[in-house]
């Protein structure tokens, strides 16, 4: 599957916006995570967001404002390997004690597609949206249907992958040591991408059977959305012509993925 | 075109079809009143008749786990995979699970005897367990599927959406078949969290009475294996429909824009029309504002054919798993012919013809609609192939 890719968000430690990769600024290490606050959300739902749902939210619409896309019509694949370990540490911890109040709205947003509830309220969009799970290979997962959907729906693609940084009990299940968001718009090759897109980058995607061996051990679960926008940057400013990467997917599977910079732009 | 080759449910109505039509043609409805532990809420539930005592793999086990291991030994579903596996290049069949509560079961439990340090211990020290992705996980192992595999979580619409799925990868020649499924099972999570939303009733519910209550929760696994050309039911997924309400978080939009547009996408999907559906099956989870909304929308289906009604009086509502259950219900039908009533409500004042009581008829066309929270929604058409 030839598709493109067009907009990529990204909200991590040190690295709050895409343009920072593209304009080759440098990555302050010293710099601490700063929890996203998008205004994007209307105030009414905004009080009601947690860290989670603002980190999707944030890189859902820097990657749609760099494709120049519409917002009100794009679908959107969410993907995430634990989902909101706040919610749920704060659900079970009350569940396990006598008084078993529940917040309401702690309730409504514990759904996994909670992001993709607040996105498509912020967004105004009532195109088609989904989370999936994938485990520690979540964004394989996600990356896989957000390219099933280009190719059904004719029309860019949303994907969004986000995980934050656990404590325990969930530390111990799977570290994950900062939390990361990375989005992207995946537009049909065909398409025409408006000349002032910031990013051209065309992608030959190939679902492979086996293992790619590609999965580091302690890796984040969205590194592979981080290596995708690290490579994609690299093209986009000239420093390489093609780039390659496999995509591991959950069970045995994996995806293939060769990068080029779009030619004429 | 994607055929539903077999398919199986294990719920509150039995274990496996057989026990689900004979309690659907006997009116014996699947809610008792709640008996579930460490829970103080006076409620209905739609429990198991089965005990699941037997504990899965140390690895993997869970309440929800037990669930589906013991639906997959149904109908010969489990060997029905294994027989098709010998057909089939191992990365040719998929899996595509549908869930809301995944195995939190198990993490509220673990959550019970954390360690000094706020560590699961044993038996709960399990990775894999406690993730939206455990469903996917357990059935990939325990089926031994290796293609593409992913747990589709987006609330009460999760197993209704891994229908559209696995239709787009059947399509796309991604895979050969797909084994799609739905999990949900009973916790406290679930009976507290509607309890905060005031919306779990005292009754078994009645949805689309003029005096509902609420909802009755309830569990339930089951799965359909689709493939692209091997027709052994006689039914095809004839149409897939997607949309987001855009409106709120747990309120559906008041004039139902969302349930509209999944259902229109629906229709058009399968290239059919209202009039053309004899059968739907409405998400009608018997409270005041959803039922009010979905009945607005499906005044569309007020014509001399179509039949409606709402089954979670029989289930209660599986949340992650009301999809595959009310699919499996509405699919049967073009099979038995059986169009199942509204359990509990006596009267309606839907306006559209709204089935009290059981109606056998032949049936081509079935729609089933499925909504959830952060307003997502799917609807599914199944026609005799």
């Amino acid at each position: 599957m030839i598709i493109q890719l067009t907009g990529i968000g990204i909200w991590t430690r040190g690295l709050t916006h895409f343009s920072t990769l593209l304009e080759n600024t440098g990555i302050d290490p010293h710099a601490e995570y700063v929890i996203p606050a998008p205004v994007a959300i209307p105030a009414r739902e905004r009080r009601r967001a947690g860290h989670f749902i603002n980190l999707a939210v944030e890189v859902a619409h820097q990657a749609c404002e760099m494709a120049g896309v519409d917002k009100r019509t794009i679908p959107s694949v969410f993907t995430s390997a634990l989902a909101d370990t706040e919610i749920s540490d704060y659900m079970c911890r009350k569940l396990a004690q006598n008084e078993k109040l529940l917040s309401p709205t702690q309730f409504h947003n514990s759904v996994h597609n909670a992001a993709s509830g607040y996105w498509s309220i912020s967004a105004q969009n009532r195109a088609p949206s989904t989370f999936v799970g994938g485990f520690d290979r979540s964004f394989g997962a996600g990356l896989l249907e957000a390219t099933s959907q280009v190719v059904a729906f004719g029309t860019p693609v949303l994907l969004v992958g986000y995980d934050l940084a656990t404590r325990s009990p969930f530390h111990e299940m799977l570290p994950i040591d900062v939390s990361l968001g990375v989005a992207m718009v995946l537009t049909p090759a065909h398409y025409v991408v408006s000349s002032t897109s910031m990013l051209t980058i065309r992608m030959n995607i190939v679902p492979k059977s086996g293992s790619s061996d590609s999965t580091r051990p302690g890796a984040h679960p969205m590194q592979s959305g981080l290596d995708l926008a690290h490579q994609s940057a690299q093209l986009q400013r000239g420093l390489k012509q093609v780039s390659t990467l496999a995509i591991d997917t959950p069970r045995s599977g994996h995806l293939w993925i060769e990068l080029s910079r779009e030619s004429g732009k | 075109m994607v055929f539903v080759n077999r398919y199986t449910l294990t719920s509150a109505l039995g274990t496996g079809l057989v026990a689900m039509r004979a309690a659907l043609r006997s009116g014996r409805g699947g809610l008792s009143q709640a008996q579930w532990p460490d829970c103080s809420i006076p409620c209905y539930l739609g429990v198991l008749p089965a005990a699941l005592e037997t504990a899965v793999t140390a690895e993997m086990d869970s309440r929800n786990n037990r669930m589906i291991d013991l639906a997959l030994a149904q109908d010969g579903f489990a060997d029905a995979i294994g027989a098709l596996q010998q057909q089939l290049d191992p990365g040719r069949l998929g899996l595509v699970m549908g869930t809301s509560t995944s195995s939190i079961d198990r993490t509220e439990s673990g959550y019970r005897s954390l360690d000094a340090a706020g560590r699961f211990t044993s038996p709960f020290i399990q990775p894999r367990v406690h993730s939206p992705h455990a469903p996917g996980v357990f059935v990939a192992e325990r089926l031994g599927i290796d293609g593409p595999c992913m747990t589709v979580s987006a609330a009460c619409a999760s197993s209704a959406k891994v229908f559209a799925t696995a239709k787009r990868w059947l399509d796309q020649d991604l895979v050969d078949a797909v084994v799609v499924g739905g999990a949900d099972s009973i916790c406290l999570s679930i009976i507290y969290g509607f309890h905060s939303l005031q919306l779990v009733s005292p009754d078994p519910c009645r949805p689309f009475s003029p005096d509902r209550t609420g909802i009755s929760l309830g569990e339930a696994a089951g799965f359909a294996l689709l493939t692209r050309n091997d027709n052994a039911t006689g039914i095809r997924l004839s149409g897939a429909g997607e949309s987001c309400d855009a409106y709120h978080m747990s309120s559906a939009h008041p004039e139902g824009l969302g349930a509209r547009l999944s259902i229109e996408r629906a229709l058009k999907d399968a290239g059919l029309a209202t009039t053309d559906i004899d059968y739907v099956n409405l998400h009608g989870t018997g409270t005041r504002a959803n039922d009010e909304i979905e009945g607005k929308v499906c005044a569309m289906f007020n014509n001399s054919r179509t039949v409606l009604s709402a089954t979670k009086g029989w289930t209660g509502h599986t949340l992650g798993a009301a999809g595959i259950v009310e699919a499996v219900i509405a699919m049967d039908a073009l099979c038995t012919g059986l169009l199942p009533g509204t359990m509990n409500t006596r009267q309606s004042e839907a306006p559209f013809h709204l089935l009290l009581d059981n109606l056998e008829r032949p049936t081509r066309h079935v729609l089933s609609n499925s909504f959830g929270f952060g307003g997502n929604n799917c609807s599914l058409v199944f026609s005799v192939a």
